[in-house]
């Protein structure tokens, strides 16, 4: 029976860069799929790319994929990745120059067709509502303060770029799962239809797109005791046949891959466990069982699907003003006391400043910043604590009010502080618009290209 | 005896927009029943008080021995726009383990 090798190999932009590398280096994967965008991604790619034509997409995986080329081609490991984010056609550019420096021949394919920006208000128009989906909401108020506006799509464009033999697969929003589920079908054939195959590949995708999650990072079953931590293997899903899966990790590294690290991420961010809705297929995870098979190893036996939904997820990112954040910290005596007094001081000055602010948050790190209300009452004293102030405003020349403030506590306010960081700068904050909208409103197209 | 929920249960806490979810697994099977009968949605949206605004909806995992809850309006519009600290919910979970079960019940 075949059996394919997946390596997820990235979590978020940001995540181990060499994780990807030392994946192909280190084991006999077949594919190896890159997950680099979160929620907000998009938007802050999407302003790289404003001021910078040439960026918005995750030049990190342009550095990894330089080192794995020799993998890529010698042991034959296609690599597939969302790395596109904003600019999926100049992080196609930089893949084919680092190809052409490496002298080898391999084919780059691309998807485009995500970023509809351009065409929301003639979806307007055309009579396209796209209301809030949480609140209900109608999306003309924040057309205005529209930063970048993607549509998740499935596999069939990623299936098609592998049909049309691409080595290196680079997208733009797709969904993560997307990244993993094309691959299985291009093996095994299978179709649009075939919802218990679909599932499978989206629970491989789940399972693997959140990289370390599932192979002893973020382990709160045991997380004393996750062998060489300092070097985790990434996982590796082995699929055969729908309906079954083995996750285990790169050989020859730390991690672990149990029962517990498994079912941790078989829920991480899902709502309803029988209804994960994802543009190729509704997948059910609410019956399934897993099974240690050994070491490292996990049989994840169970997924069901259900037919796909008739429209895809629509994600708009708008501006909404600006944050703020300061910190300072005390010491020892009277530490939370000073810390305290030391917010009220700076916020009647901000308050004399005339501070217009959408909303202000004050916590202590080190006593309530994590958990807030749910946090212990503090019996003995604390050696110190971090006074944290954030603001959120209108305007950047408001948020910026806060920055010259803190610096001065050091000489002015109560006993015993010190600076924390560097000066703090005003950021944008970014809101988003979850909707969604017809399959036919998007025209994605899918491109081969050989590079020699 | 009660226990905090950290001495028998693990889990993890993820986010999506403005919703939160906290996935909870006993550590042995034993505590199952005890976590099903006192982990209700209005226990866990109690326990969440000043954090969570909306409603709690808690799915079953029993061939797990766990529990899936759903946290509406938990993160102060969403990891993008809210001030806390903790804006993608990361440390939800730790904060259930705080949750009082009473084993004998």
């Amino acid at each position: 029976m075949k059996t394919i090798r997946i390596g997820g190999a990235q979590g978020f932009w940001g995540d181990l860069n060499d994780a990807p590398v030392e994946m192909a280096k280190k084991d006999d994967v077949n594919y190896i799929s890159c997950d680099y965008l979160a929620e907000l991604t998009l938007s802050i790619m999407q302003r790289q790319k404003e001021r910078h034509p040439e960026a918005g997409y995750a030049r990190d995986f342009i550095k990894a994929l330089r080192e794995m080329l020799p993998m890529i081609k010698e042991k034959g490991i296609k690599v597939l990745t969302n790395a596109g984010g904003m600019n999926v056609k100049s992080a196609v550019e930089a893949a084919k120059n680092v190809i052409k420096e490496s002298g080898y021949n391999l084919k780059v394919g691309y998807v485009v067709g995500d970023d509809v920006m351009d065409v929301i208000s003639d979806l307007r128009k055309q009579g396209i509502s796209m209301n809030n989906m949480d609140t209900g909401e109608s999306i003309d108020s924040i057309l205005p303060h529209m930063v970048n506006a993607n549509v998740y799509y499935g596999s069939e464009p990623i299936v098609e770029c592998l049909e049309g033999g691409a080595d290196i697969i680079i997208v733009g929003r797709s969904t993560d799962t997307a990244l993993f589920l094309a691959p299985l079908e291009h093996e095994f054939g299978w179709k649009n239809g075939e919802w218990n195959s679909l599932a499978t590949g989206i629970l491989t995708g789940h399972l693997s797109e959140c990289g370390a999650q599932a192979t002893g990072g973020n382990y709160d079953y045991d997380w004393r005791n996750v062998p060489h931590p300092e070097d985790l293997g990434y996982p590796v899903a082995e699929v055969s046949e729908p309906g079954k899966i083995i996750m285990t990790k790169t050989k020859n590294t730390g991690g672990l891959v149990t029962v517990q690290s498994i079912e941790e991420q078989l829920f991480y961010e899902i709502h309803d466990p029988k209804k994960y809705l994802t543009p190729d297929v509704v997948a059910d995870f609410s019956e399934i069982n897993l099974e240690q098979i050994g070491k490292d190893r996990v049989l994840v036996e169970g997924v069901k699907g259900h037919k796909r939904p008739d429209t895809l997820k629509l994600c708009v990112g708008y501006t909404e003003g600006y944050r703020n954040v300061a910190y300072l910290p005390f010491s020892w005596p009277d530490a939370l006391d000073k810390a305290k007094r030391a917010a009220q001081i700076l916020d009647d000055r901000l308050t004399n400043k005339r501070l217009d602010a959408i909303e202000k948050r004050i916590e202590f790190v080190g006593l309530n910043s994590l958990h807030g209300p749910l946090a212990d009452e503090i019996e003995q004293e604390l050696n110190e604590v971090v006074l944290r102030v954030a603001i959120k405003t209108k305007t950047r020349e408001e948020a910026s009010k806060l920055t010259p403030e803190i610096a001065p506590f050091i000489l002015n306010g109560p006993p015993a502080s010190c600076f924390f960081g560097g000066r703090t700068r005003p950021a944008e904050v970014f809101a988003l618009w979850p909707t969604l909208i017809p399959r036919d409103a998007v025209k994605l197209e899918a491109h081969v290209e050989e590079v020699k | 005896m009660i226990v905090k929920l950290k001495e028998i249960a693990h889990g993890r806490s993820g986010d999506k927009s403005d919703t939160e979810n906290v996935c909870i697994f006993a550590r042995d099977p034993k505590y199952y029943d005890a976590m099903k009968r006192q982990l209700t949605p209005e226990a866990v949206k109690k326990h969440y008080k000043g954090i969570v605004r909306g409603d709690v909806i808690r799915y079953d995992i029993p061939q797990l021995y766990g529990f899936n809850f759903v946290l509406h309006h938990a993160l102060d519009g969403g990891a993008t726009r809210s001030l806390r600290l903790d804006t993608l919910g990361k440390c939800m979970e730790a904060a259930l383990l705080r949750f009082e079960i009473d084993l004998n019940k």
